[in-house]
């Protein structure tokens, strides 16, 4: 599992590797601030997938708000720091 | 009223019975499992489960239960079978009904089953005076869930017990935010049929203006989403024979499971209420 001692570049590779996982498309193909819900093949499901894959990799429990608000790698490693 | 045939849940649940075949359990239930412990099947948490819901309705030899959306009776007959007690399901699919009665005859079963065809609101010449009512992921499909509750309560005897589980939006927040989008819609249009997901205050809302006291709630959000997670993998297993069967019926299946096991805990979550009828 990660843990909070990861830098932030860690975390935000971290992100990069779920979300690209799990939108099944190349993790260098995702700059940081892509808009997540724009990528080819994503819809909110998917969306919801990466949050709870994410949420486990860190064993935080984002707010909702972050849930359903946040949009791009960025954001989500941001919120993600913020939590651990 | 509506007709049987036109029925919006029938489009899902009056599919050719080998569809359910391929990934439910063998009892054909078609609702959460209760899991124990890691290693856990399918089959071994489905029937840990009815025996939980026979204990939180004390269901014992004699008594009168009636199983509100029945479906392949996998209930009806277990509490038949194994708790000797006196049965009616009600369901609105035919092809369910024949299914059942077949099972409840090669059990030796069928002088304490009976299965009604139906919806459960338009339904006349119910047994009254019951023990219990179970509901198990039905009232999702009934709109008038004040009307649903008024009439079950009316069906009890005094200090009858109803168990009804159910999804849920996770709140009222919750509920305005994603009432609408696609993924909802999808399900609840294209395959559920006539579904309404409430937050579980509502439930509760309801069942004490119809009068019930509220004896427990159980949280089975966990346990939905592992039996989920089993169904797709015998989706997955069985998708030439599903295929053959009905072509495109395999994706339909993953698809609509996925999205229901994506939302547990985020959009939605599945409760079960222990209901008396009394003060």
């Amino acid at each position: 599992m990660t843990t909070s001692t990861d830098t932030p570049a860690q975390i935000t590779d971290t992100v990069r590797g779920i979300v690209a996982e799990v939108l099944a498309v190349p993790a260098d193909a995702l700059s940081l601030d892509t808009d997540l819900r724009g990528v080819e093949g994503a819809d909110s499901i998917k969306v919801l997938r990466m949050i709870a894959r994410i949420e486990r990799e860190f064993d935080v429990e984002l707010e909702d708000e972050d849930v359903f608000g946040v949009s791009t790698i960025a954001e989500v490693s941001d919120v993600v720091r913020k939590a651990l | 009223m509506t007709t049987v045939e036109q029925h919006p849940t029938n489009q899902h649940y009056d599919l050719d019975p080998r569809v359910f075949g391929l990934f439910l359990d063998e009892s054909r239930k078609y609702s959460s499992g209760w899991y124990l412990g890691p290693e856990d099947s399918l089959e071994l948490a489905q029937q840990q489960k009815m025996n939980l819901v026979a204990d939180l309705v004390h269901a014992q030899a004699g008594r009168r239960v009636l199983d509100i959306g029945s479906g392949w009776g996998a209930l009806v007959l277990h509490l038949a079978g194994v708790r000797g007690c006196d049965v009616t399901g009600i369901s609105p699919a035919p092809k369910q009904r024949e299914f059942v009665e077949k099972r409840a005859r090669q059990r030796g079963l069928a002088d304490r089953v009976r299965i009604v065809t139906s919806p459960f609101e338009d339904a006349t010449g119910l047994p009254t005076k019951l023990d219990a009512i179970t509901a198990l992921g039905s009232v999702v499909h009934m709109p008038d869930l004040p009307a649903v509750f008024g009439k079950a309560r009316g069906l009890l005897r005094r200090d009858g017990l109803m168990y009804v589980s159910e999804s849920c939006f996770r709140s009222q927040a919750i509920r305005a935010r994603f009432d609408e989008v696609e993924g909802t819609d999808f399900v609840r249009e294209a395959i559920f049929g006539n579904g309404e997901l409430r937050p579980l205050s509502e439930l509760v809302a309801a069942a004490e203006d119809a009068g019930f006291s509220i004896e427990t709630s159980v949280d089975l959000t966990r346990h939905y989403h592992r039996t989920i997670e089993q169904w797709i993998e015998n989706v997955r297993a069985n998708r030439a024979a599903l295929e053959r069967i009905q072509p495109g019926i395999a994706a339909q299946l993953e698809h609509y499971l996925d999205i229901s096991n994506a939302g547990w805990g985020y959009t939605t979550k599945h409760y079960a209420l222990v209901l008396r009828n009394a003060r």
